[in-house]
């Protein structure tokens, strides 16, 4: 035995590994182990996350409390040099957007008659989107980092802040909130890598997703419900896209409501598609966080009386019904369900319904037309 | 020399600046302070220290202890998930270790060239954590991985003696 160890320390066999780079393997090991378990984004794991978000907040805001007071008091001082150009620039856009403002006016009352003749659903700015209770928070954290693009904002839990809520500032969309704490939540940016939301050209109306790139700005996917190649640059409807047209959230898939800016659309040198962000005119400082009620599926939300929902189990039961007569035992106790179906605008669906309904809103059905396939009418 | 020559610093008074930038390194990043300090253009300063410590401090356990707390810190500050940073920085460290076992008379130049191995081979392990287990940005992390590289030169007193080998001053 003694003869084998002192064979050993001739040849080096028996050189002992340093305490540190021991260590260092172990770490490393438990590293991976925790890579592995996706400790800190799954679901059960993320209670750490969470608080260090909380205390990384009040962290940073404390160190970001003074740049923040000198970044104003510089601004206030460099403002002060051309105030009066400045207020005579100013005087004139406003001049400029008063006469923009009347001709918006009267748009708008043109374009609300025409959705009123045509009885289009509303299609305001983030449909379903609780507005009045959104909540304002500050930016504090920039993950900023060379792997994900998230943002931290001081309200968390504790304000009402809860995962699936939309961030959103002056300028448009930011992202969607995917970690809350207690007095912080975590807004993954659409820049980000694994960011990919549903789009919509305002004017061309052609659907995308959109692609987070992580530092350019985001790709845009022009067909999304290709399951093979989605890269390919053969893309159905692509040609209606126009350079310059603004983007806008098309709420396909329930995460994002509809209609929400999200920037402008431009073409790059080798065809695919890229939007600057309507977000990233500025910095980001203050952001609006805002509950998001998903419309729910016709088979959630199914009208009593109007039959089963059109699935491929049911879909036969319900061209058989059409189709043939009624056995004869069946007495016809339900005169509602032989009315034919009225399309329900989509805020109806969403909005709590009165107690008591106006006879005005329950027209009878011979002054209501029948509708044209109302399941096949894009509600574009 | 001349009245006008200025001392040398302190070799204690290098390290803790180096530790001082490689905090904040991890901290700024985070900081809603603009594009200016983002990573990148803002490099991986814990590379540099995890590159330097390596090739110092051969059996202390401080420096993979202090590489895992800001690897810690970076996951946490970045959004996660826990772990990654620490693997990439630990990795630096046991290449860094490597290199100093295989260097016998470096120089300036054999140093650049071997944190520029560390570097890639850290953008490796990352490619393969991303092909592997979770989709994250490869091509940023790579982008402030060079950027590190690059600037180097520049920082190496921080973390190692001009003299010094990688391999430790003791050997």
């Amino acid at each position: 035995m003694a003869r084998r160890r002192s064979v050993l320390r001739r040849t080096g066999g028996g050189r002992r590994i340093p305490a540190g780079v021991l260590l260092a393997i172990v770490l490393v090991i438990g590293a991976l182990a925790l890579i592995v378990a996706r400790v800190g984004l799954t679901p059960g794991t993320d209670v750490a996350m969470q608080a260090g978000d909380d205390s990384a907040a009040a962290a940073g805001r404390v160190a970001t409390g003074p740049a923040r007071a000198g970044q104003n008091f510089f601004q206030r001082i460099g403002g002060m040099w051309n105030a009066s150009e400045r207020v005579q620039e100013l005087e004139r856009e406003n001049r400029e957007l008063q006469q923009w403002r009347q001709l918006a006016e009267r748009l708008a009352e043109r374009n609300a008659r025409y959705e009123e003749l045509l009885r289009m659903p509303a299609d305001a700015f983030g449909e379903s989107a609780d507005i009045e209770n959104s909540i304002a928070a500050q930016l504090v954290l920039d993950s900023g980092g060379p792997f994900t693009r998230t943002l931290v904002a001081n309200a968390g839990a504790d304000h009402g802040v809860r995962i699936g809520f939309i961030a959103v500032n002056e300028n448009g969309l930011i992202g969607r909130v995917v970690s809350v704490g207690r007095r912080s939540s975590r807004v993954l940016m659409l820049d980000d890598y694994n960011s990919r939301i549903p789009v919509l050209g305002e004017a061309s109306r052609v659907r995308a997703v959109l692609a987070g790139q992580a530092t350019r700005p985001p790709e845009l996917v022009t067909h999304p419900y290709q399951m093979q190649a989605p890269r390919m640059d053969f893309i159905v409807g692509a040609q209606a896209l126009r350079e310059g047209e603004r983007v806008i959230t098309s709420g396909d898939g329930g995460l994002f409501p509809r209609g929400i800016p999200v920037g402008i659309a431009r073409r790059q040198n080798d065809g695919s598609w890229r939007v600057a962000l309507a977000a990233a005119q500025q910095p980001i400082d203050f952001v609006r966080l805002i509950p998001f009620i998903a419309v729910p599926a016709p088979e959630a939300d199914a009208v009593q009386g109007e039959g089963p929902p059109l699935t491929a189990s049911s879909s036969v039961s319900s061209i058989t019904r059409q189709t043939m007569a009624p056995p004869p035992t069946a007495p016809s106790t339900a005169p509602a369900a032989a009315a034919p179906p009225r399309p329900r605008p989509a805020q109806q669906q969403q909005q709590p319904r009165p107690q008591q309904q106006p006879a005005a809103t329950t027209p009878p059905a011979q002054e209501t037309p029948p509708p044209a396939t109302p399941a096949a009418e894009p509600q574009e | 020399m001349n009245a006008f020559s200025l001392r040398a610093p302190s070799r204690r008074a290098l390290r803790a600046w180096g530790l001082a930038l490689a905090v904040a390194s991890v901290i700024l990043p985070a900081l809603p302070l603009g594009p200016l300090f983002a990573q990148p253009p803002l490099p991986l300063a814990v590379l540099w220290a995890a590159y330097g410590w390596a090739a110092e401090d051969e059996s202390g356990w401080r420096a993979p202890l202090a590489l895992t707390l800001l690897g810690l810190l970076h996951d946490q500050l970045a959004g996660g998930p826990y772990g990654l940073f620490v693997l990439v920085y630990l990795s630096a460290y046991l290449i860094g270790r490597i290199a100093a076992v295989a260097m016998s008379a470096p120089n300036l130049v054999s140093l650049w060239g071997g944190f520029i191995v560390t570097a890639l081979l850290s953008i490796l392990i990352v490619v393969g954590v991303e092909r592997l287990i979770v989709p994250i940005a490869v091509v940023p992390y790579a982008e402030a991985a060079l950027i590190t590289a690059i600037l180097f030169p520049l920082v190496r007193p921080l973390y190692m003696t001009s003299t010094n080998s990688p391999s430790g001053g003791r050997r």
